[in-house]
């Protein structure tokens, strides 16, 4: 290494560190940008598409929009969701399935949005709530509809025969039975 | 790109036609991919090579129906790459490749029994879960296929007593997550390393073969996370493509912004863990400082972070947020602000420039021969960047460079992906203030079933050629989907690049590699 | 100048009122004891509050800020849960050593701790040769870095404490031969008389200008090196060697490792802000008489201990810019650029002491 190079690369090497240490020193005065979490509770709004847990939203009569049709289950590649059905006889002596149970494992849930995707009546959604740790696994398993609740009956009455139909055209395949 | 002119090969012609096409200048083998084609056509393997100057393909497959012992020639002197990509196929169908030096399993324990990717393989019923410690053998076994037909056996040796051999991972806060390198030290130079690969095997293209084409795509986020985008860009393109769903002129635009963003994402990333493996930590935080405006605009659209989920079979899972344009627009020029910021605190200083320059060269003949494609490639000179060779979704529409460097050190993978980031700056603004009208998504059927064929479609992911191998046999579930890792050339690359130099130099080294070890090990 | 000789003075004429000689002597060295090992214990616990805080700034962080108020007592519950975790015995470790080592470290670094002088009269060892003292010292440490890495029984370890051992033997060089620069300026080796000189003449980086200021910039990055910190700490290397030499140490055993290291940072700092800017001395200005008198109303303590806390910054600051070095890059820098360099400057302060060319 000849003598140029030694003094050289001295003192350039130590002006990049001291340009290295001047970035530092400018970011040091500068606004932190922590967010502190608990404090900032009342402000913090995840982003509406969010995707933080399964919900099934009931309206204030205690009622939901799933017919358990079961598509969600079948959609799922995890095997998140179970749903629990009976068969019903209606008035006019028609055989008719009504959602029991529709239990929600958050525990496996990958969040890809299948179930929400394939669910013709748009029953279930994602919420923004992003707090869902718990103590105990068996906590994760969620109820998704309320006790007492029903299938919402005005709106959506035609749509419980026109949907599960449609679908027997489209794609004949489809298993009815969960 | 559907695939309707695969040449079937016998095994006995396929070494020399190899040979023939490496003599032509097909030097890059982007795919080596095991099959099972059930009894009548037999464990076989399906080749890809790349000729590197007219980026034409050729596309060659060989099989054999001898299920029990299953012998192919190898390639791995053809190709460094075929090394490691038969090794997979070894570990998976239990083909076994006469002449390769090292058929060792390299994602399953080496005590497993079976060849989980075979249709007939019950891999549960032989495998439970085992408690003791996974046994790591020293030497290895060579086949060698006689002229009678009969096969001979011979040991080779990894590690032989004198080695001092270091495990570094599969916990080490620079391994960038569950891989372990098994180095032989003279000192403190690295004589050999060998990865240990699978600590967080998931079997995805085992799964893949069970789910419906709309759950495979929830798996493609988890394999590169930094690349989520990317990759799933290219399965729900190759899909589309096989379905032939024409995406509209919006989607396209969209996905490629996607893309970038989420390249830059992954470039930011990648400048952050290098400062962090050497020590810098403070620039490590001024990284991710940035890589949060990155994320808020993805959360905002897509509703993920990190696990995006936003492509989808015929387009895109929403619209993008009313918000988006704007956010991006901001993201721009702060962006090329804080690049500054970089270069004057870690590019320009002199410990950086002395720990990087010079150290672990791969030459264009070297990261050809091992297929290292992306930043990695570009380093050493080798142009490979999909969206120029191949171009798709909007990448033929727009003006950018194909960032290229000659040496192909550590500072060159370096300055390759600063420089990219703002390639990739370029790009976004050329599209953000024209995203055409239209919808953002086709209608599919409901039950979605890809017309019998083989299917490829390669993008340029973050840190490398991202390739989708598809075959199909018209069900709901695809016969067999393989992921081109854009990673495992570069971890099989590490000990030829290592060698020589210093421990240390093996975190810079395997810091500006860029490998992401969900993409590895599947 | 308060002189704390009036307070030791007093202690020690009512020990001797009713005490014999040597009782009172003892009752002495256990009081001095008791002083320096809480001011050890206080000072890491400052310091580390201190460097986690300034990381945070320097990284547009926060840094702690959950237990009391700015996470003003974060570092008491982590001394806390050190105290409380388990310390494990391992089976293939050399029992002996390996629990010698983390010993051997602190008392290193108590000893160094007590060369410092606190302020006038209230320096605890003390004697002619006090800068050689504080050397011998000081190299204690590495004996019980290697011991560790070698009794660990781990690789990681072993290459952590060969590391340390190459490098703090060759740093040692470059702070031996500034310290003798500093000497050949003050002519004694002991602490006391060089802070009093200083007070009386003006402090040392003033006096020997030039070289004086080249050796302070020398001792710092030598001095930083010697105390394993960034960018020099690759006997840690937490990137390559996970902890380096301390990777098998777990509890309190571990915590001595750390505390020395945060010690050993003070200590460094303090004898570079007495050596170089005047210990416990005041700022005086030449001729400005009203001044230097309001500075003189400054107890010499504060000034001491705020002139070691610039310096403590100054190290943090460096700490938290610098990618680590390459152990052959930091020998290259030891042996081709400050050893020749320190050398040169020894040279350079002989001929301006001899030509009467300090100030």
């Amino acid at each position: 290494m000849s003598n140029n190079n030694y003094f050289s690369g001295l003192f350039s090497g130590i002006k990049s560190l001291l340009v290295g240490l001047g970035v530092t020193m400018k970011e040091f005065f500068t606004r932190k940008i922590t967010e502190q979490y608990p404090e900032n509770r009342k402000e913090l709004k995840m982003f509406d598409r969010f995707r933080g847990r399964l919900v099934m939203p009931h309206n204030e009569n205690n009622e939901h929009k799933c017919i358990g049709c079961g598509l969600c289950q079948m959609a799922c590649p995890n095997g998140s969701i179970t749903v629990t059905t009976e068969m019903l006889d209606t008035e006019d002596g028609k055989k008719k399935r009504s959602l029991v149970k529709y239990e929600y494992d958050l525990g496996c849930c990958m969040f890809c949005e299948l179930c929400i995707t394939a669910c013709p009546q748009g029953a279930i959604e994602f919420c923004t709530d992003f707090e869902n740790a718990v103590f105990d696994r068996a906590k994760l398993v969620q109820q998704l509809n309320k006790p007492g609740s029903k299938v919402a009956e005005k709106k959506v009455a035609p749509k419980p025969e026109a949907a599960p139909a449609e679908k027997k055209e489209s794609n004949p395949e489809t298993p009815t039975t969960v | 790109m559907t695939l309707d002119n695969i040449k079937t090969l016998e095994p006995s012609q396929l070494r020399a036609e190899m040979q023939g096409l490496k003599a032509k200048g097909f030097d890059y083998l982007s795919n080596l991919i095991g099959m099972d084609w059930g009894e009548e056509g037999g464990l076989g393997v399906v080749y890809c090579v790349e000729n590197t100057a007219t980026h034409e393909q050729a596309w060659l497959k060989t099989a054999t129906t001898d299920r029990q012992q299953p012998v192919l020639p190898t390639v791995s002197d053809l190709w460094d790459i075929a090394n490691i990509y038969e090794r997979e196929a070894y570990d998976f169908y239990g083909i076994i490749f006469a002449g390769h030096p090292d058929m060792r399993r390299i994602f399953l324990r080496e005590d497993w029994v079976g060849y989980p990717m075979r249709k007939d393989d019950k891999p549960e019923e032989q495998n439970p879960l085992r408690m003791d410690n996974e046994p790591l053998a020293d030497d290895t076994t060579q086949y060698e296929l006689q002229a009678d037909g009969t096969v001979t056996t011979k040991k080779n040796v990894v590690f032989g007593p004198e080695d001092y051999v270091v495990n570094i991972g599969p916990q080490h806060p620079s391994t960038h997550g569950v891989l372990h390198f098994r180095v032989a030290l003279d000192g403190e130079i690295i004589r050999k390393i060998d990865p240990v690969l699978g600590y967080i095997h998931r079997g995805v293209e085992k799964l893949n073969e069970s789910y419906t084409y709309p759950q495979t795509l929830a798996l493609t986020d988890r394999l590169d996370y930094l690349a989520a985008m990317q990759s799933r860009h290219a399965l729900c393109m190759c899909i589309e493509k096989a379905m032939e769903i024409e995406v509209s002129e919006r989607v396209q635009v969209v996905r490629t912004i996607l893309d970038e963003l989420q390249r830059i994402d992954s470039h930011i990333l990648f400048f952050s863990c290098l400062c962090q493996d050497m020590g810098a930590t403070t620039a490590f935080l001024y990284g991710f400082r940035d890589r949060e405006k990155i994320l808020d605009i993805f959360e905002e659209t897509c509703g993920g972070r990190l696990i995006i989920n936003y492509n989808t079979i015929g387009g895109l899972m929403a619209d993008i947020h009313p918000n988006f344009q704007k956010r991006v627009k901001e993201f721009i020029p702060y962006m090329r602000k804080n690049i500054k910021e970089y270069h004057a605190l870690f590019t320009g200083n002199v410990i950086f420039q002395n720990r990087s320059k010079g150290i672990g060269p791969l030459t264009k003949e070297q990261a050809v021969s091992f297929g290292c494609t992306g930043g990695t490639g570009r380093a050493a000179g080798w142009a490979n960047d999909v969206r120029k060779n191949h171009p798709y979704a909007a990448y033929d529409k727009v003006d950018f460079n194909q960032v290229l460097r000659e040496s192909g050190d550590s500072f060159d993978r370096y300055m390759i992906r600063l420089d990219e980031i703002l390639e990739s700056l370029n790009i976004i603004e050329q599209l953000i203030d024209n995203i055409p009208e239209g919808s953002y998504k086709e209608k599919t059927k409901p039950i979605i079933k890809v017309p019998e064929g083989t299917y490829y479609q390669a993008v340029e992911s973050s840190r490398g050629e991202f390739g989708v191998f598809l075959e199909s046999k018209g069900d709901k579930s695809p016969y067999r989907l393989h992921y081109r890792s854009t990673g495992l050339p570069l971890v099989a690359a590490m000990d030829t690049a290592c060698k020589g130099f210093k421990i240390a130099d093996l975190v810079t080294i395997g810091g500006t590699m860029d490998y992401i070890v969900p993409d590895i090990d599947r | 100048m308060f002189d704390f000789t009036v307070v030791t003075n007093w202690i020690d004429a009512l020990l001797l009122s009713f005490l014999p000689g040597w009782a009172a002597t003892l009752v002495e060295c256990v009081l001095v004891a008791l002083a320096i090992i809480t001011l050890y214990a206080v000072f890491a616990i400052i310091l580390i509050y201190m460097e986690r805080k300034i990381c945070a700034f320097f990284q547009c962080r926060l840094g702690p800020n959950r237990v009391g108020k700015w996470g003003s007592i974060q570092v008491l519950a982590d001394v806390l849960k050190m105290l409380t975790k388990e310390i494990i015995d391992m089976k293939n470790v050399d029992r002996l050593l390996h629990k010698m080592a983390p010993f051997l470290v602190i008392v290193a670094s108590m000893l160094t701790f007590a060369c410092l002088p606190w302020n006038k009269g209230a320096e605890v060892l003390d004697f002619n040769i006090g800068i050689f003292f504080f050397l011998a010292a000081g190299s204690i440490g590495v004996v019980g870095i290697l011991l560790a890495g070698w009794s660990s029984n781990n690789k990681y370890a072993l290459i952590g404490a060969m590391r340390s051992g190459a490098q703090i033997i060759s740093y040692e060089v470059s702070i031996g031969l500034v310290m003798l620069t500093m000497i050949v300026l003050t002519g004694t080796m002991s602490f006391s008389e060089i802070c009093q000189q200083q007070a009386d003449l003006g402090w040392n980086i003033f006096r020997g200008h030039v070289p004086a200021v080249l050796a302070f910039i020398i001792y710092l990055i030598a001095g930083n090196a010697e105390c394993n910190r960034g960018p020099f700490d690759m006997p840690e290397a937490e990137s390559e060697l996970t902890a380096g030499y301390h990777v098998e140490y777990s509890g309190m055993h571990f915590g001595f490792y750390y505390l020395a290291e945060y010690l050993n940072l003070f200590i460094c700092a303090g004898i570079a802000s007495t050596i170089f800017l005047g210990g416990w001395a005041p700022f005086h200005v030449l001729g400005l008489d009203g001044f230097n008198h309001v500075m003189d109303y400054i107890p010499g303590a504060v000034w001491m201990i705020g002139k070691t806390f610039f310096v403590v910054f100054l190290l943090m600051w460096i700490r938290w810019t610098f990618p680590r070095l390459r152990i052959d890059q930091l020998l290259a820098l030891e042996w081709k650029y400050l050893m020749p360099m320190s050398l040169v400057l020894l040279v350079l302060m002989a001929v301006c002491v001899s030509l009467g060319l300090t100030l």
